[in-house]
């Protein structure tokens, strides 16, 4: 039994619910035992280090130090990218500067070393006897499923704190998605910031790193977007119908009502799917779509349904 | 302290050097959010070295920056951008230089974590959306998301979440307890 300090994160809460689900599955079934940090507080995420330095490390450390006296022999993982950058970056600061140690440890009363790692799903997902056991567990898989993987800015950056080898073209979940039967797409956005940080107070100013995320990975033949981030999904999807209306607008010249959006869904050839990584895993390990509430994606998921699946004997398979 | 022994100051804790960047321009070129800058990161690299901290603190780029950390990644220096931005936002908020709608966003965020200890999207997105005086923002997806039961108004607090508050409030005052530290020890 593999075990890590599990670190979930705001999202998993909220609006990652079928991720949070997928997740629960998947790791159940291949044995790795999330242990939850107690009583675990939100990282901070942009706001906290935009506004202050002191802040920024202060959050992060007060779960990591809970992590640290009462889970001593256990590595923390995260399954949000901006947790995931926080984390670690408040790790990596601990240890390099003895100063910062000071200052976090005033801040959250609490001593904090910075022994254990912090990792991300990809991380823990990718060696080689875990990819082993994901394979005994899948029982079907995709069939014609043309995957865009996109990994995030903050999965992969700063390589100084993250350690990545390849910061433009990782494999990681690529590999991932060959085993559900996928086949991942070479496409140019992997690892473009999607500006979910700044969704809320630049809406206007990010909406655009989005819209180009998306299109670049349809115009390279996806079907569906994969990530290993709740809040680059959410803002992957949650304005796709903004930008369809976007579009239409631009082609026509005028403006037409926003909230239009509600009542109309766009066509479904105007918007491509966004699922987490876990959630295909998920899928192909045999759970229904009913069981990870795929209902919740604001994006429907239909399409890659109806791609079917097949089985070890390559006959067609129903979900 | 003049502007130009604060921007040297700013530069040392970031640990950028003025003469490691030679304007070659890839981080602008590779920046998702140069677009919307009106001052791009080669820019900054570049009152950097002239000791126009005037210009980086009035700019809007201190606060569009999502810290991707694509242009440290390019650099062929390693010149790190994003850490000297964030050290400049710093001081432009200590002088008091504020771009609105991130104002707003991220003390609305920080009020809400000392309510309650981590994120509540309903607070969070309905207090921005009334405070930014942008009531329409992203309204399209609540039906769906509050249909899907993805975000309610359900409080969902931590146990210690007025300790977090006294956590937080430490951290904001950082400054004034670090510069008092026999204080701190008692």
């Amino acid at each position: 039994m593999i075990r890590y300090a599990y670190f979930p994160g705001c999202a998993s809460e909220s609006t990652a619910l079928s991720t949070t689900l997928a997740n629960n599955f998947v790791f159940g079934r291949i044995g790795i035992d999330l242990v939850e940090i107690k009583d675990w507080n939100c990282c901070g995420a942009t706001s906290a280090h935009t506004l202050s330095e002191p802040l920024g490390l202060a959050l992060p450390a007060r779960s990591l130090a809970w992590a640290e006296k009462n889970l001593p022999e256990l590595d923390v993982v995260t399954g949000c990218a901006s947790c995931y950058a926080r984390l670690k970056l408040t790790n990596y600061r601990v240890r390099q500067d003895e100063s910062a140690r000071y200052m976090v440890e005033k801040i959250i009363e609490a001593p904090y070393e910075a022994k254990r790692e912090v990792y991300n799903f990809l991380d823990i997902l990718s060696p080689a006897d875990v990819r082993g056991r994901i394979e005994e567990q899948i029982v079907r898989r995709f069939k014609n499923l043309k995957a865009a993987c996109y990994y995030g800015c903050l999965n992969i950056r700063p390589a100084e704190v993250t350690g990545a080898k390849d910061r433009e073209n990782p494999q990681a979940m690529d590999e991932l998605a060959r085993l559900t039967g996928a086949e991942p797409v070479d496409w140019g956005f992997k690892t473009e910031c999607c500006g979910a940080a700044h969704q809320n107070d630049a809406a206007f100013e990010t909406r655009p790193l989005a819209r180009r995320i998306l299109e670049n990975a349809r115009a390279c033949g996806a079907d569906v977007i994969l990530t290993a981030c709740p809040m680059c999904q959410l803002n992957l999807e949650m304005r796709q119908a903004e930008y369809a209306r976007k579009r239409k607008d631009e082609k026509r010249g005028k403006a037409s009502f926003p909230l239009l959006d509600v009542v109309l869904p766009p066509p479904e050839k105007e918007t491509i799917p966004v699922l987490s990584i876990t959630e295909l895993l998920a899928l192909s390990m045999g759970a229904g779509s009913g069981r990870l509430r795929l209902d919740v994606h604001h994006v429907p998921v239909s399409g890659v349904l109806s791609k079917g699946f097949r089985d070890e004997n390559e006959s067609e398979v129903m979900i | 302290m003049t502007d130009q022994e604060t921007l040297q100051e700013l530069m040392d804790k970031a640990d950028v050097r003025q003469y490691d960047c030679y304007q070659c321009g890839k981080c602008s070129g590779g920046c998702p959010m140069a677009d919307a800058m009106d001052l791009k990161p080669r820019g900054v690299m570049r009152c950097a070295q002239v000791g126009s901290l005037n210009r980086i603190l009035n700019s809007n780029t201190i606060w569009l920056c999502t810290g991707c950390y694509a242009c440290v990644d390019r650099c062929p220096h390693d010149v790190n951008v994003p850490a000297l931005i964030e050290e400049a936002r710093y001081e432009a908020a200590r002088r008091g230089i504020w771009r609105r709608d991130s104002e707003v966003l991220n003390k609305v965020f920080v009020a809400n974590l000392k309510m309650f200890g981590r994120n509540h999207e309903m607070v969070l997105a309905g207090l921005y959306n009334v405070l930014a005086l942008k009531p329409a923002q992203d309204a399209q997806s609540v039906p769906h998301m509050m249909s899907k039961k993805l975000i309610g108004i359900r409080p969902h607090s931590i146990k210690e979440n007025g300790e977090l508050a006294k956590l937080i409030e430490r951290a904001e005052s950082w400054d004034k307890l670090a510069s008092a530290p026999q204080e701190v020890k008692k």
